[in-house]
């Protein structure tokens, strides 16, 4: 859905007026502008005094083998996205920056979030942050040669030695991960902690998850997060599938969600290419996804019981996923990861008989939850492990960069697919819940509430399921359609190309951010006119969250971790990317 | 000496000895191949760093000595309970149950001071 | 004095019953608990999966049997050790009908209480001698919760001796033929209940081994059959705490009817499966909530139930 939104230029905040700053048009309507190297760090501030308090992403794109300049380009552009919540207003500034090693002055002192996401562009582009407090590698191994997202750093398997590792080599791997108290600021000798490695091989983090703890007794004095074991460059292979082969693995990434990671890479490309999907593909998609959201929220509901010790639940809720998935199977014949949407619609019709299912499930589900309501919601051991435990603030909520249930836990009413409708969203009734006390008992109140609303969406599916085509008739659609290519040459070459190289998208770039199963997704992708993507950032949903996991455990025990990071939901997939 | 103690004796004897018979079935039974990884310590597959015979928080100390406290107090209950009866049949029941009135009375002045000092929290 | 060849068949009947309804609780459990999840639990091995605990037992023995270099091997070895012997030894008083039962000690009570205490040894120790620091954590927390709890449990049986005079277990049973303890002695049967939840570290209360968090907590760094006698003594320390129950609360043998030992195991087992139960339906605390749940609740109400006791005697008596 392209938003009829304000032109880009006249919707440059103030702040951007002034000579230097150039602005950019582009395909998703985010007011776009360049600003020099120098006054990045200034500007970056001033908007965030003028109320662009969310640092909503920060990345970068390696420029050099770019054929569309039409900019003041250099090697490398590092982008800054920002955010007010007030005025539901967004702005993207991009910097140039050239050489080999180039540099910018760090953003961690206007917001401390932009830590992990410095360390994400140093690892992955080279590009240092001067005086950020801890620029190591994040994603990749700390001994890792090159940075991977940049162009000539090699991409698949075949463009590299073989992999080997040697015992010697497996030690010095596993020497470098050795956890340096030192590193974080932390004495050993003097302070009498406990280092306690947790994870990346514990159930409690649900993954691959390191959290290193600094302990006095049980409580936590410090939390260092550490991430990346779970990192499969699925950015990197945004560079080169076609825009048509990249679905499935747009589905890997949160892969409890499974379609809904497809919904916003479709709907950017979309964008770029400028289709537009019939209704009957909007309301299939909307279905799907909010099963999935469902499913996944079941997943979570499970899990956190878990976590604070409660064996039964999750074996309750994995029976009602199961369920869903039934239907999804039935609808797209995978389950986790059905890669069902495609660019201009969905892959296929309905099934016959699909209504029966969906309607099925729908009378199933809502006593199930009253009975969990019972089970675990208000069960008093439960609510006595969550209650105040990683509590936070609106303010800080929006500081630390958080999106989704642990918003909304703090609050405020602020559910994207209310607030800048996307795939047809605004044409649902359904409500936007919301907790205050913003403790992780507050955040599983928010997610419980959403399984019901997503219910009603899905009601609402299937009863004004519109009649029509699944699949937009734009011809960068994919699969083209087929119909009329053994009527004229044209449309057999044309349907010949885009099978077999993929289509074409016009050079631009787009933003589609959804109110995802966890918090915000957004696909950042940025065309050079050609057959993939020339970058695909994923901003992924609960990165930010789980920066923001020593903030919320420091004082507490260890048991409260656990609980902290059930509360937060998170998949490691989806963090490490 | 009693006899019933001498079947305590066989009883701790032959569980004893069930427990070195398993333990040394397992030695005969099982395999033994050590390898460099099973041979780490287990830190969900980290080195660790520090080791885990260090000072320990004072708070299990604490925990520590009200148990002692407390235990040797209510050891002294333990006589008590057991002859209430023969007390209260010779009429000494109401000097026996003040007696220990007083006893717990101070018990729970001693537990209510614990708890106000605030070493019942744990942190 | 019996014969010794008869102590010798008593003492190994025993022993065998109890490893033997261990074993069977393990089966039991899981089929329980599957019961409970809505889903089929082991089915596979032998009718309904009735040779599972078997299966299990070849299997511990097969494994490789594992000292770590960087534990205290005298003290890892022996830790299991611990609470094996001591929970078997515990069952030396637990009389199941006037006729069965090892020994008929005046000290029956005190030598269980003794029992108990020393089986907290075994974690402690175990998490203490493994050198890892998940063992570490989990051993602490057992030392502070069993410590506690071991107050609390003591405490909360003064009531019944008490009311029944003696410390002898048998004459506990025979003091209750008219009324049970768990009528006059309500919270001294709860408070008793939860302590003997605490000092078996079963879920709700098995925080020293809190998988979502400790990993497996003192027995981390276990395999094999040593890990083997923790698993069969807890299972055997369930049995051991419902059967007390059974003797000191629902007047052991005595009932209607049936025989007195199909008395006894029918009350034992309701409450065997009524810790089940609680671990498929309950969250675990933080292990300061317990402690906290411990000594300002459990405590004022043992004293309070012994002292209340204490004074009902006394009118009685009088």
């Amino acid at each position: 859905m392209r938003g009829a939104r304000a032109e880009p230029f006249e919707a440059l905040p103030s702040a951007l007026t002034a000579p230097g700053v150039t602005p950019q048009a582009t395909a998703d309507g985010v007011p776009t502008a360049w600003v020099p190297a120098g006054r990045i760090h200034d500007t970056l501030a001033q908007l965030k005094r003028d109320g662009y308090r969310f640092l909503y992403d920060l990345t970068a794109i390696d420029e050099r083998m770019r054929t569309h300049r039409e900019h003041p380009m250099g090697d490398f552009t590092v982008v800054y996205h920002l955010f007010d919540y007030d005025r539901n207003a967004d702005v993207r500034l991009k910097v140039a920056l050239c050489g080999d090693r180039p540099s910018l002055p760090t953003l961690t002192d206007v917001w401390p979030m932009a830590n992990w996401y410095e360390r994400e562009v140093w690892d992955m582009f080279g590009v240092s942050f001067e005086g950020h407090p801890n620029l190591y590698r994040i994603l990749m191994p700390r001994g890792w040669q090159g940075h991977p997202l940049r162009k000539d750093h090699p991409a698949r398997a075949t463009e590299m030695e073989p992999f080997r590792l040697p015992d010697e080599r497996q030690a010095e791997l596993q020497e470098a991960l050795r956890f340096r108290p030192e590193e974080w600021g932390l004495q050993r000798r003097e302070d009498e902690l406990l280092f306690l490695n947790v994870g990346p091989h514990h159930p409690g983090t649900h993954g691959v998850l390191r959290i290193v703890l600094a302990l006095d007794g049980e409580v936590i004095v410090e939390a260092v997060p550490e991430i990346g074991f779970h990192h499969r460059a699925a950015e990197k292979m945004g560079e080169r599938q076609t825009w048509h082969t990249y679905i499935p693995y747009t589905d890997r990434v949160d892969y409890l969600g499974g379609v809904m990671n497809n919904l916003p890479y479709c709907l950017a490309v979309e964008k770029l290419a400028g289709i537009e999907v019939p209704e009957r593909a909007l309301v299939i998609r909307v279905m799907l996804c909010e099963l999935f959201r469902i499913a996944s929220h079941l997943v979570w509901y499970g899990t956190f019981a878990q976590d604070v010790g409660a064996l039964s639940p999750v074996f309750y809720m994995f029976t009602d996923r199961e369920r869903i998935l039934e239907i999804i199977e039935a609808v797209c014949g995978g389950r986790l990861h059905p890669s069902w949407f495609r660019i201009g619609g969905v892959a296929a019709d309905l099934p016959e008989g699909w209504d029966g299912l969906v309607r099925d499930f729908l009378d199933y589900m809502p006593k199930r939850l009253r009975d969990y309501d019972q089970m675990v919601m208000r069960n008093r051991i439960f609510q006595g492990r969550t209650r105040g435990i990683g509590q936070y603030t609106l303010d800080e909520a929006i500081e630390w960069g958080v999106t989704g249930p642990g918003l909304r836990a703090c609050g405020l009413e602020w559910d994207w697919r209310r607030r800048r409708p996307y795939a047809g969203y605004d044409r649902f009734e359904f409500d936007v819940p919301t907790a205050t006390a913003g403790d992780a008992y507050a955040r599983a109140e928010v997610r419980v509430e959403e399984i019901r609303q997503s219910l009603r969406i899905v009601r609402q599916c299937l009863e004004h399921m519109p009649a029509g085509e699944y699949k937009s008739s734009h011809p960068l659609t994919t699969p083209p359609r087929k119909e009329r290519t053994m009527q004229d040459i044209e449309t057999l070459i044309h349907h010949f190309l885009t099978v077999s190289w993929g289509p074409v998208v016009p050079a631009g770039e787009a933003l589609q951010m959804v109110e995802g199963t966890k918090g915000n997704n957004g696909y950042y992708l940025v065309s050079d006119g050609g057959t993939h993507a020339y970058r695909t950032r994923i901003r992924s949903m609960t990165f930010p969250h789980m920066q923001m996991l020593p903030q919320m455990a420091r004082g507490l025990m260890v048991p409260d971790l656990l609980a902290i990071l059930g509360s937060i939901d998170f998949v490691l997939a989806d963090v490490d990317r | 000496m009693n006899e019933s103690y001498v079947s305590l004796l066989v009883l701790a004897a032959v569980a004893l000895g069930l427990g070195t018979v398993i333990l040394m079935l397992n030695g005969l039974l099982g395999p033994s191949k050590p390898t460099a990884s099973k041979l780490d310590t287990f830190e969900t597959g980290n080195e660790p760093e520090g080791d885990a015979r260090q000072r320990f928080s004072i708070r299990f100390y604490l925990v520590a000595i009200l148990f002692i406290l407390f235990d040797i107090e209510v050891v002294f209950l333990f006589p008590w309970a057991v002859l209430f009866k023969d007390y209260v049949a010779a009429g000494l029941g109401t000097f026996m149950f003040v007696e220990m009135a007083v006893f717990v009375g101070i018990l729970a002045i001693g537990l209510a001071y614990v708890w106000r000092k605030g070493a019942l929290e744990w942190d | 004095m019996r014969p010794l060849s008869l102590q010798l068949v008593s003492v190994v009947t025993v022993l065998v019953g109890v490893l033997t309804l261990a074993a069977g609780l393990i089966w039991l459990e899981r089929r329980l608990l599957a019961f409970w999840q809505e889903r089929l639990g082991p089915n596979r091995v032998g009718p309904a999966g009735l040779l599972q605990p078997v299966a299990d037992a070849i299997k511990l023995l097969a494994k490789e049997d594992w000292v770590p270099p960087f534990a205290d091997r005298p003290v890892f070895v022996i830790a299991p050790a611990i609470v094996f012997v001591t929970v078997l030894m515990s069952f030396a008083v637990v009389p199941i009908t006037p006729g069965i039962g090892v020994v008929d000690l005046d000290v029956g009570l005190l030598f269980f209480l003794a029992m108990t205490g020393l089986g907290a040894y075994s974690a402690v120790l175990a998490g203490w001698a493994s050198g890892s620091k998940y063992a570490l954590l989990g051993g602490l927390r057992a030392a502070a919760q069993l410590l506690s709890y071991e107050v609390f449990m003591g405490l909360s049986l003064m009531g019944v001796v008490v009311m029944a005079g003696s410390f002898n277990l048998r004459d506990i049973v025979d003091a209750q033929r008219d009324l049970w303890f768990i009528v006059p002695q309500f919270a001294g049967f709860v408070v008793f209940m939860v302590a003997g939840l605490a000092e078996t570290h079963r879920l709700p209360f098995d925080m020293p081994e809190a998988e979502a968090e400790l990993v497996a907590g003192f027995h981390a760094e276990y395999s094999g059959m040593k890990f083997g006698m923790f698993f069969v003594g807890e299972y055997a320390g369930i049995i051991l705490i419902s059967s007390l129950i059974t003797v000191l609360f629902l007047g052991g043998w005595h009932g209607p009817w049936l025989p007195g030992w199909l008395w006894f195991f029918l009350k034992t087992m309701l409450f065997i499966c009524f810790f089940i139960l609680l671990r498929a339906s309950l969250a675990r605390p933080r292990n300061d909530q317990l402690m906290a749940y411990g000594w300002k609740v459990m405590l004022p109400v043992a004293l309070l139930n012994l002292m209340v006791t204490a004074a009902v005697v006394l009118a009685v008596g009088d």
